[in-house]
């Protein structure tokens, strides 16, 4: 294949001709910095120790618009690739592998380091600071019997895991484990969308509706996981009495609702009641719900951007572009989602059962 | 009161130092006369705490606008206090920030230049005159009058004092203060963008001067924006990291105008933490780092015989991300917010609200090239993974492609820890969750290990880059093979492993437990030994060869100097007992400017004398390379050697100002300020010197000699394409093939090889099992 | 007198004929090479046959590699083993069965500090506890209820100021715990030679060994915000 045909004009906005190679000019690597700096530049206005000042949504939304707007430049440019320019490793070990593959593989090993990063400082507060359960054990404060014990309306600086109210009851711990069954799930489909579009000697007709339903599926799973994630921290949901099939009527208050949020410093929870006296034990838990939000939500995010990578996908499969011959690309995609859904499979039972 | 005229202010301060230690620090008690540097801030309150408003103080005779050296009659007077009149009834102190005071009788004193006070006899007085005599620079003159009205009893009590504030503009005219550093920092930096836009602008003239306009100019600068292509974006890297480097000696010569003298008034407190901060920020992130990519980017595609990089367009959005964060991080400097949090960083300052509101823009900047960073270092791992040319195996690669490998792998692994533990003081910042939040149990160390986890191996990625281009250059000048290939990838390979594990030398005084800091000790001491191997195989690969002297070649040499010079001061540190002495003082300056300077920047100063004909297609005018290099590299050591002996004797690090030995408490000896001003001065020619380079980059641009392929005899597939090369690099379907002078047995892949590749290629896969 | 105490003295000299010797030794050969190996004016024979396109001739040789990464190994070894028994001495432990200084000095006990030459360490038969505190951007000493002449909190003018100064007492081991009030410091006893870090919501602790009859400026050397530089007490130690 050649390199620079002379009348091969550059497209820079797209749309690209794969015959000539990968693209060698593009605004999205330029608009895409821009956005992402208008938008963290607008995030730091709009939020000051938690303060915030209204006025910056309008350039925070700028910032995301640049970010969505370059990145329909890199897919103006991308829809077009039909495996016709797929360069193959030529170096050992890697000998007959994509290119691409192998990128993403490297790609991997240093978001693993961004979790493992994450891991080490939930491990680091998880282990050094006391647990607020612990605590209340102690008992009332007493000068002489009890000097360690709590005081009634003195806020003790614990850890209060998310597990104790997220796997205090089957409802509580619903949407998690719905969450996770559905990320398991997804990635199946997306392996199957990944069997379909390679799969020789099919109609193309086959092919398209089952490759996008496939993609379709995997998108409207992510979907869910966010829905129900936010559905947890913020909204909480209602299950009414329905005595026929036994089902007792249960309100499960959302985190935020609760009280679980990274401003607490004075968290109360039923459990941390003195039996005997009725005292209430108040906590200053910012730091296990600091790490618990910014942990599940760069998870969240990672999601976030997969869907963001999937609606692209869906909408070049239902167009029918995937072929055999470009079908890689979804894995490409695949292998970042079982990623996805492997750190969840960790983050789940660290934070949300133990 | 008026902002004080800061230039003014160091200079009466200077002066007013050693008459203070000549006469006493202290506030001297009347009837003798007040004085001292204490009066200023906090006024008479050896008689009481507060000022009392009732006594009326006027000072007459001064003009509204002064005429230049000329005289005036002043006189002072007050009204009001607990007697009218008496003996020991009255006193004062008038403090001038510029001009002198001359006395003209016995009631007067002179304490200083531009201060004077009462005297025994004019004790007794309740007025008092003098005469003033107007500076000679025109600026405006503020002056603090302090006067006490004093029941003569000879006790504190029943005693009041007032304070008047007076300014006089100067000959020179209304509002005419020094410009503040900010303003000049921000001109500088404007004027040199505006300097950067004409040159590039002239370039494209020069390209073709028939046609300078919009419509062949759209095309050329969309290209620059847009272009995925290797080398144009190692050009736009080169570009920012000059820049950079350019703007990160500016900061510094505030920093040394700064240091100059003890206890300089050049620039405030604020300011010079705001300096230091940035200096470190910049040099490192957006100055040595970019260059290196930009030698990354154009050499190693090039070396591996690769038309590009593997990835094209994320290779552009590495770059693009940098130029914005730069941005970002810049943000605030200008209003005064800046971050001064050291580029260290560290929590909890970093999150206190102490610290200024650009931090949070520092630390958003350094999240975008923490993304820019990982993505170049995916890309460049891809590429030398799977694009090498037929005949290249892993131990067929230039060590420059090698040490680009090694720094990246160092890269990539270690940087999204900082990544997470700026996010979580970003934050922290911004919607106040607690990681560094002390009173919830936030920890600061945690900050510590996150960020000295990417700080240690950071080091090594800048400095193991240089090595791979000294490695070049001096086996090309010798007209050898370089010594010990195989030893030199493994001692790279070593040091990017053993990177990983000795950043605790960072922390040795931060409360570490005592067997962790010795299994530090240890590694860090092991460190020397990979290192040292590379410095006496360069020194092998010279023997018996026929060194031919070029800039680059005497940049090499500087650099085995400097660096050496730098890593043996470097051994001082893991002996904690000495640590414990030298850590955060000018030794630990003295030792990573040696093998920052010393090793990257000059390592990549010689990287472009050597490169420079290839990425342009001109040669570099050999007599202005010498002079750059004795220039800089003479003016370089005048800077940085004499920082090794005032850090011994006890001159801290990030500080405003440093405290010589005083009859009463030792500190640094007198020669400290001489030495430091010399630093001062030969940093300001080693700023200059570079000029050299840059000017001799501009005009061999234009009419430097025609370069052929190869022009210094070297092996590596760059010296095989044109100069400069075309686009793409190489044709697709017409690779270079690596031939080898060794005898090799036929490379077969090895087990793991087969294995891996097994994992990796499913059986379906046609492309493949062809 | 000596640069710092004996015990960085002792450490820094042996590092400096080291480090001297290993500088002249490549300083050396570079000057050797530069000079005995440079090209003659318009020659520039190809010696290894280095051609575009061709990975050179293996240039190596065994015997001499092998030697220069088990030289310096031993030579690293070495000072880390010079550095372990000074490292053990600072960070002694507080008690008299695996420490240097013995146990906290009882009433009326005294520390007699001294450098013991043989061994090249300090020791002393007891040690006194102090406290300081950090804030920004002041130093706080706390003697505790140690008698005057041991130590002694007070303040006097320095650089034109008002700042503490801690008075203490010649040949006295001092073990001080410390912590900061608000953000990392670190206070330097310069002419000790020993400095750590005081961090908020930890303890932290170091020996100070009052060794010699001086005054000298306790420095902070841990970025602290706006007046860190200024940030300084004063130290006095009388006989």
């Amino acid at each position: 294949m050649s390199g620079y045909d002379d009348d091969h004009a550059p497209q820079p906005w797209g749309p690209h001709d794969w015959h000539h190679g990968a693209p060698h000019n593009s605004f999205s690597p330029l608009f895409l910095s821009m956005g992402v700096a208008i938008f963290l530049f607008s995030l730091a206005q709009a939020w000051s120790y938690g303060t915030y000042t209204p006025g910056h949504i309008p350039t925070i939304l700028l910032g995301l618009a640049v970010v969505g707007f370059s990145m329909i430049i890199w897919w103006r440019q991308d829809i077009s690739f039909d495996g016709h320019y797929e360069p193959i490793s030529t170096g050992v070990p890697f000998r007959g592998i994509q290119v691409r593959k192998v990128a993403v593989w490297v790609f991997l090993m240093s978001e693993m380091m961004v979790f493992t990063s994450l891991f080490s400082t939930y491990m680091r507060y998880r282990l050094g600071i006391e647990n607020c359960g612990t605590v209340f054990e102690r008992g009332l404060f007493d000068p002489v019997t009890n000097p360690t014990g709590w005081q009634e309306g003195v806020a003790v600086t614990c850890f209060e895991p998310a597990s104790h109210l997220i796997a205090s009851s089957w409802w509580h711990l619903a949407p998690g484990a719905i969450n996770t069954f559905a990320l398991i799930l997804s990635s199946f489909t997306i392996v199957q969308a990944l069997r379909y579009a390679k799969m020789p000697d099919l109609d193309d007709e086959v092919r398209r509706k089952k490759v996008y339903r496939y993609l379709g599926s995997t998108w409207i799973l992510a979907i869910l996981f966010l829905t129900l994630k936010m559905v947890e921290w913020f909204i909480g949901f209602y299950v009414p009495e329905i005595s026929a099939i036994g089902l007792h009527e249960h309100d499960i208050v959302s985190l935020v609702s609760e009280g679980y949020t990274i401003n607490a410093d004075h968290y109360q929870h039923h459990s941390y009641v003195d039996e005997a006296t009725g005292a209430h034990m108040v906590a200053n838990i910012q730091v296990s719900a600091s790490l618990f939000y910014v942990t599940t939500g760069t998870h969240g995010a990672h999601v976030a951007g997969g869907i963001i990578g999937l609606s692209y996908m869906t909408l070049k499969a239902w167009k029918g572009l995937y072929t055999p011959a470009n079908a890689v690309s979804i894995e490409y995609f695949g292998l970042y989602w079982h990623f996805v859904d492997l750190v969840w499979v960790l983050v789940f039972p660290f934070f949300y059962l133990y | 009161m008026k902002r004080k005229t800061l230039i003014t202010r160091s200079m009466v301060a200077l002066i007013l130092i050693s008459v203070a230690m000549v006469v006493s620090p202290a506030v001297n008690s009347l009837p003798t006369g007040v004085g001292g540097t204490g009066i200023q801030t906090s006024g008479c309150n050896c008689h009481a705490a507060a000022p009392t408003a009732t006594i009326d103080v006027t000072l007459d005779g001064l003009p509204d606008q002064y005429n230049s050296s000329e005289t005036y009659t002043i006189t002072v007077s007050f009204e009001g206090g607990p007697i009218e009149s008496g003996v020991n009834s009255g006193g004062f102190n008038l403090w001038a920030s510029g001009g002198e005071f001359t006395v003209i009788d016995a009631t007067v004193q002179s304490r200083a230049t531009a201060e004077v006070t009462h005297t025994e006899v004019g004790n007794d007085y309740r007025t008092w005159t003098m005469e003033w005599i107007a500076p000679s620079h025109g600026r405006n003159v503020d002056f603090i009058l302090h006067v006490n009205s004093v029941n003569g009893d000879g006790s504190n009590s029943g005693d009041s004092w007032n304070r008047l504030d007076l300014s006089v503009v100067g000959s020179l005219g209304v509002g005419l203060d020094p410009a503040d550093p900010f303003t000049v920092l921000a001109t500088l930096i404007i004027i040199s963008s505006v300097l950067l836009l004409i040159t590039i602008l002239y370039g494209f003239y020069r390209t073709n001067p028939e046609a300078f306009d919009w419509e062949h100019l759209a095309p050329w600068i969309t290209e620059w924006l847009t272009s995925t292509d290797h080398k144009k974006i190692g050009t736009l890297y080169f570009i920012q990291g000059l820049f950079f480097l350019g703007i990160g000696g500016i900061l510094a010569m505030m920093i040394r105008l700064q240091l100059a003298g003890p206890e300089m008034g050049f620039i405030s407190q604020d300011q010079y933490n705001q300096f230091f901060t940035l200096h470190g920020t910049t040099m490192i992130f957006l100055a040595a780092m970019p260059l290196i990519n930009g030698f990354a980017n154009w050499i190693v595609p090039l070396q591996i015989g690769a038309p590009d990089l593997a990835l094209p367009r994320i290779n552009a959005l590495s770059f693009w991300l940098q130029p914005f964060a730069a941005l970002l991080i810049f943000t605030g400097v200008f209003s005064g917010q800046g971050a001064d949090t050291g580029w260290t960083g560290y929590a909890p300052y970093v999150v206190s609200a102490g610290a200024h509101s650009g931090v949070t823009m520092w630390v958003a900047g350094q999240i975008m090239l923490v993304a820019s960073s990982t993505l170049t270092g995916i890309n460049f791992l891809t590429t030398m993974a799977v694009m090498r040319a037929e005949g290249m195996g892993w131990m067929q690669m230039p060590l420059f492609t090698w040490s680009i490998l090694v720094a990246n792998l160092m890269l990539f692994l270690s940087i999204p820890a900082f990544g997470i533990g700026l996010l979580q003081v970003y934050l922290d910042r911004t919607i106040s969750t607690a990681f560094y939040d002390i009173a919830a149990g936030g920890d600061p160390l945690l900050w510590s290990h996150l960020f000295w986890y990417f700080g240690h191996p950071e080091v090594y990625v800048v400095i193991v880059p240089a090595f791979g281009v000294i490695s070049e250059v001096l086996a090309t000048s010798a007209r050898r093979s370089i010594f010990g290939y195989r030893s030199m990838v493994y001692a790279m390979a070593g040091i990017g492993i053993v990177a990983f594990i000795v950043y605790g030398h960072h922390m040795f005084t931060s409360g570490m437990s005592p067997s962790l800091r010795f299994v530090t000790m240890l590694t860090t001491m092991l460190v020397a030994v990979p290192t040292g191997i590379k410095i006496f195989n360069w020194l092998k690969t010279m023997h018996g060869g026929s060194l031919v002297y070029r800039t680059h070649t005497l940049w090499a040499l500087g650099f085995l100097v400097t660096f050496t010079l730098g890593g043996i001061s470097g051994m001082f540190f893991p002996s904690i007992a000495m640590d414990t002495h030298l850590h955060e003082t000018y030794f630990v300056v003295a030792h990573f400017h040696y093998v920052l300077v010393g090793g990257t920047v000059f390592g990549f100063f010689a990287a472009i004398y050597y490169w420079y004909p290839k990425m342009t297609g001109r040669m570099l005018d050999e007599r202005l390379g010498t002079l750059h290099f004795l220039t800089a590299f003479v003016t370089y050591n005048g800077i940085f050697w004499p920082m090794h002996r005032l850090g011994v004797v006890g001159m801290p690090r990030r500080t405003h100002t440093y405290f010589i030995t005083t009859d009463d408490f030792t500190n640094l000896p007198e020669w400290a300020a001489d030495w430091n001003l010399f630093i001062s001065v030969c940093a300001f020619l080693f700023f200059f010197s570079n000029f050299i380079m840059v000017f001799n980059m501009l005009i061999s641009l234009a009419r430097g000699q025609k370069a052929p392929a190869d022009p210094w005899g070297g092996w590596s597939f760059e010296w095989m394409t044109s100069s400069p090369p075309p686009t793409p690099s190489f044709d697709w379907n017409n690779l270079p093939v690596l031939k080898d002078a060794n005898e090799h047995i036929a490379h077969e892949p090895s087990v793991m090889g087969i294995w891996f590749n097994k994992l990796m290629v499913p059986e379906d896969n046609e492309e493949v099992n062809n | 007198m000596g640069l710092i105490t004996p015990l960085f003295d002792d450490l820094w000299n042996e590092y400096v004929v080291w480090s001297a010797l290993v500088g002249i030794f490549t300083f050396g050969w570079l000057y050797h090479h530069s000079y005995w190996y440079r090209s003659e004016e318009g020659e520039s024979p190809n010696i290894d046959n280095l051609q575009v396109g061709v990975f050179p001739k293996e240039y190596d040789n065994l015997k001499l590699e092998i030697t220069w990464i088990v030289a310096p190994f031993i030579l690293i070894v070495y000072l880390t083993f010079i550095s372990w028994a000074p490292l053990d001495n600072i960070w002694s432990a507080a008690n008299a069965e695996s420490g240097y200084f013995g146990d906290e000095c009882a009433d009326g006990e005294t520390s007699n500090l001294i450098f013991n030459e043989d061994s090249g360490m300090y020791e002393a038969d007891c040690y006194n506890v102090i406290e300081i505190t950090g804030y920004q951007w002041y130093w706080e000493f706390d003697c505790l209820n140690l008698e005057e002449d041991i130590c002694a909190v007070s303040t006097t003018q320095i650089e034109g100021s008002d700042r503490p100064l801690l008075s203490l007492k010649d040949d006295t081991a001092y073990f001080a715990t410390m912590t900061s009030n608000d953000v990392t410091h670190a206070p330097w006893f310069v002419s000790f030679g020993i400095k750590e870090d005081v961090q908020p919501g930890m303890i932290t602790s170091q020996w100070i060994l009052a060794d010699d009859v001086e005054n000298f400026l306790l420095l902070c050397t841990e970025y602290c915000g706006d007046d860190h530089a200024y940030m300084i007490a004063g130290v006095s130690v009388h006989a």
